[in-house]
Parts: structure tokens; C-alpha cells; sequence
């Protein structure tokens, strides 16, 4: 069970003051267990906020977020995020990186060993364990920034446009194994992006954000079957939906 | 000729290159038939002071004098730079007590400070490692605390949600982070010392290379000053280089490296 209930949740940036901007209002929300549910919106729509805010990273002015009952605050092992920035940490290996978590909790070095060689091998960098990570590249390093939150063995997964800044090829890549991955973990992920058709391949659920600020305007449940395929992407089921959430989205 | 172009572009070649020229152009102007030797020696006559001040054991006195205060002042600098700079760029509270005080210190060249440290603690060994410590302490903090500062957010973040406690994010994160800026500012303090040393020296000491460059000037050995201001040169470079092999060392992971 990781269940993350959003409930009555309003923030207002610089709350009491003149110039106070209110970017979320009233958001209610249900992830379910191993559930794996997309958000969009243009920019600007809070969505970020939102993920940070079940992250634990800051605090909402009103309302509240709980993961199975608890109430969220401050950040946690439990919640772990890929960042849309390259969080990859510089000065380890990538086999150092993959094992941060466990290392923090003091874990053996039989058991370090062994996470590291199932996790590099499960965001297929076998062979790259020891490269520092300027020698990877950008999409490498997207795959050591998740398995590395993978292998700290959170109950939920936020994931903040983790595949923004990859080329289509790269991307689309990145998606089925990230699909394949959750299967096998099936763990609860909260991804954001404001690539639609990335929202509908993954998801079960896509979230549609309306901005300023920002709001639920329509959830779609996606019933394309699992696994999913990339032939699926130009199914008439799939455009239909792509089409529908798009003349939602302000553009 | 290729081959000859290839190793024109080669650092070590450029570099060897460039000292020669200085020398070589050194040796055109004090060959000139009006040149007075007393103000400008030749090399022949630097390297016989050279000579003279090995044999005598004199030189080596000097330099030892001078290293130790060198590594003392820089040691203990540069220690409590890293201590206290650490605390200062990753703790608020912390940084708002000492941040003025810093702020203040920090254009006073430590230079200034020499009269009031004789008066309290007289021309002592003490007094002259005290000054480099100052020197190194003020120049390498202010990168300390940079290189906190400068720690990206996403890094910070990225730790904080895989569960790491604030202690933790700052011993696996912030330090290693900043080790570009901790290290550069460890360069500089080195410099800072050799300047800080001679300045100390020139003004009250009885042994050390700052002390044979005064002996020089009192008694019009020109040919010594400036044998011991190439001695001083070599030494600052030989430790420059050593402190980049040490970062090159330490910043593997780095694409900036050299």
C-alpha cells in the first residue's frame, strides 16, 4: 500500500502580502497504490509546485497531502523524485550514485554490491559502472538519476519531466523502459509533463491541469491495455484521446 | 615539418621556450659594454652567489626558515578556513555572525597588521607565522564559503528526497560540490603566503629568504637579491604545480579539469 491522497490543497506563494500569487486551488486528488498516473498542463499550471509539494520540498499554504494516512512533511525516503534538471551527482561513479541511498542508511558492502549491479543492470548501464558521469550522456545520465531513486526503494515515485530535455528517439526509448521497469517494481508513480502523448503511452491516469492558478480541470482514465507498445501511439483509441485532452490544454 | 609544428603547440615546449627567452634577452642587455653590473649582475654572476651562498650553508638556512613559516602559516590558515567557511556557507545563523566580521577584514592587506603584532608579541616566530596565517586564512575563507554557496539547489534536493539528514546532504554533497572552489582557494592562499612571508621577513626577521634579500640591498649585493628572488620564484612555482596535481587528482570527476 502507497497511497497518496491530495486533499482541499491551495498555495499561495508570499500568503498575507500584496503581492501574494495564488498558484494552486483546491486540489483533490487520489493516487492509487501502484498506480501510474501523469499530470499536465501548460506552464505555469503549478504542476511542479504540486510534485515538489508531495516530494516534501515545501509546505502548502492550506490543505494538506498524506500518503497512507500520514500527513506529508518534509522529505523522505519514502517519496523520491527525478528532477527534470540532471541531479546526477558529478563526483561519483555511476555505480556510486545508483548505491547514495542505501550508503546513507549504512547498508553492508555485500548488500551495496548487489544493488548496485541489479539496479545499473535494470537501467541497462551494464558495462558503465565505473565511468564518472561527464563521460555519459545526457540520456545515460537520465538512467542513473532513476535508478538511483529506484534502488533507494521508495514507496512512491515523483518524477518531474524527467525526459524534457531528451531527443524524440531517446525519449520514446526511455518511456517503455521506464514502463517495464514499473511493472516489474510496481511502485506508485506521479509523473509530470506537459507532453501529452508521453502522458497517455504512460499513464493509467492523465491528470489535465488548468493555469492561474492553477486547478483539476479534467482527470482521464487511459484503458489501453498493458504492456503498452509503440505501435499503440498511433492507434485510433490513442489519438482520439490525445485529441480530446488536447483541446483542454490552453496553448 | 609538421612534427616541428606539433611540438611548438606543446605546453612544455611553449613553456621552456618562454623562460629562455627571458633569460636569453637578460643576457643581450647585461652584455651590453655600458651596462653597470652593480645594478644589473649577469647570470654568471647570480649563479656564483648561488654557489657561494650553497657552500656556506647560508641559503639552505634561509629556505628552511622560510618553509617552515610557510607551511605553518599556510597549514593553519587555510584549516581554520575550511572549518570555519564551511559552517559559515551551509548554516544560516552562522553565517550572519561572522559574514560583517569577514566582510570588514577582508580589504585590510594583512601587511597592515605587522606593527600591532609587534608591539603585542614582538619580532618573535610567532609574530611572522601569524601574519601568513592571516593572509591565507582571509583569501582562502571567502572561496570556502563561495563554493558552499554556489552548491546547486537539485543536488541539495536530490539528496534530501532519497532521506539524507542536513549533516549528511553537507558531508556527501555540499563538501565534495565545493571541492573546485575549496581548492582554488587553497591556490591562492599559497600565493598569499609567499608575498605575506617575504613582506614578514623583509621587515623583521633574522633569518629566512626575505632576510637575505634585505642583506643584499644593505650591502649592495645585487647579484644575491637576485639570485634569492629567482629562488622564490622556482619554490612558488614547484608548489603551484604540486597543488594542481593534487586537484587533477581530486577533481577526476570534473569536466573543467586541465
Amino acid at each position: 500500500m502507497s497511497e497518496i491522497v491530495v486533499d482541499k490543497l491551495t498555495h499561495t506563494f508570499g500568503k498575507g502580502s500584496p503581492g501574494a500569487l495564488t498558484v494552486l486551488e483546491d486540489i483533490d486528488l487520489t493516487f492509487e497504490s501502484g498506480s501510474f498516473s501523469s499530470i499536465v498542463g501548460t506552464s505555469g499550471c503549478g504542476k511542479s509546485t504540486l510534485l515538489k509539494m508531495m516530494a516534501g520540498l515545501f509546505e502548502p499554504s492550506d490543505g494538506q497531502m498524506t500518503l497512507d494516512g500520514d500527513v506529508i512533511k518534509g522529505t523522505s525516503q519514502r517519496r523520491g523524485m527525478v528532477f527534470q534538471q540532471d541531479a546526477v551527482f558529478p563526483w561519483m561513479t555511476v555505480a556510486k550514485n545508483i548505491s547514495y541511498g542505501p550508503r546513507l542508511r549504512g547498508v553492508s558492502r555485500e548488500e551495496r554490491t548487489a544493488i548496485e549491479k541489479k539496479w545499473v543492470e535494470m537501467v541497462g548501464l551494464k558495462g558503465f559502472e565505473d565511468r564518472w558521469p561527464r563521460e555519459l550522456s545526457g540520456g545515460m545520465r537520465k538512467r542513473v538519476d532513476i535508478g538511483r531513486v529506484y534502488a533507494n526503494d521508495p514507496d512512491v515515485l515523483l518524477m518531474d519531466e524527467p525526459f524534457g530535455a531528451l531527443d524524440a528517439q531517446t525519449k520514446e526509448r526511455m518511456q517503455a523502459d521506464l514502463l517495464q521497469t514499473w511493472r516489474q517494481t510496481q511502485k506508485t508513480v506521479v509523473f509530470v509533463t506537459h507532453d501529452l502523448e508521453e502522458a497517455i503511452f504512460l499513464s493509467d491516469k492523465v491528470i489535465v491541469m488548468s493555469a492561474r492558478p492553477g486547478r483539476i480541470r479534467h482527470i482521464e482514465e487511459v484503458s489501453l491495455p498493458r504492456p503498452r507498445t509503440d505501435e499503440m501511439r498511433l492507434t485510433d483509441e490513442f489519438i482520439q484521446i490525445k485529441r480530446k485532452l488536447w483541446g483542454m490544454l490552453e496553448h | 615539418m609538421t612534427g616541428f609544428r606539433e611540438m611548438l603547440k606543446g605546453r612544455l615546449v611553449l613553456g621552456v621556450l618562454s623562460v629562455a627567452t627571458v633569460f636569453l634577452f637578460y643576457i643581450i642587455v647585461t652584455n651590453q659594454p655600458d651596462n653597470n653590473p652593480a645594478l644589473l649582475p649577469p647570470l654568471t654572476d647570480i649563479f656564483k652567489s648561488f654557489i657561494t651562498n650553497v657552500t656556506s650553508g647560508s641559503l639552505f638556512t634561509a629556505l628552511g626558515a622560510s618553509l617552515f613559516r610557510i607551511f605553518m602559516g599556510f597549514f593553519i590558515g587555510t584549516t581554520l578556513a575550511l572549518a570555519l567557511g564551511c559552517l559559515i556557507g551551509w548554516y544560516k545563523p552562522i553565517e550572519y555572525i561572522f559574514d560583517p566580521l569577514i566582510e570588514a577584514l577582508r580589504p585590510i592587506p594583512p601587511l597592515a597588521y605587522i606593527p600591532i603584532i609587534i608591539i603585542w608579541f614582538g619580532i618573535e616566530e610567532f609574530s611572522r607565522v601569524l601574519i601568513i596565517t592571516i593572509a591565507c586564512f582571509m583569501v582562502c575563507v571567502v572561496n570556502v564559503v563561495a563554493g558552499m554557496k554556489n552548491v546547486p539547489q537539485v543536488y541539495v534536493d536530490a539528496a534530501s528526497t532519497m532521506g539524507a539528514k542536513r549533516f549528511q546532504i553537507f558531508r556527501t554533497v555540499a563538501i565534495p560540490a565545493a571541492t573546485p572552489f575549496i581548492i582554488t582557494g587553497y591556490r591562492i592562499a599559497l600565493a598569499a603566503a609567499w608575498t605575506t612571508l617575504v613582506a614578514s621577513e623583509l621587515l623583521a626577521a633574522q633569518n629566512g629568504l626575505g632576510f637575505l634579500l634585505q642583506e643584499g640591498r644593505r650591502y649592495f649585493l645585487t647579484d644575491q637579491v637576485m639570485m634569492i628572488i629567482v629562488i622564490i620564484g622556482t619554490c612558488a612555482f614547484i608548489m603551484d604545480r604540486i597543488f594542481r596535481m593534487i586537484q587533477a587528482r581530486l577533481m577526476r570527476w570534473s569536466e573543467a579539469r586541465e
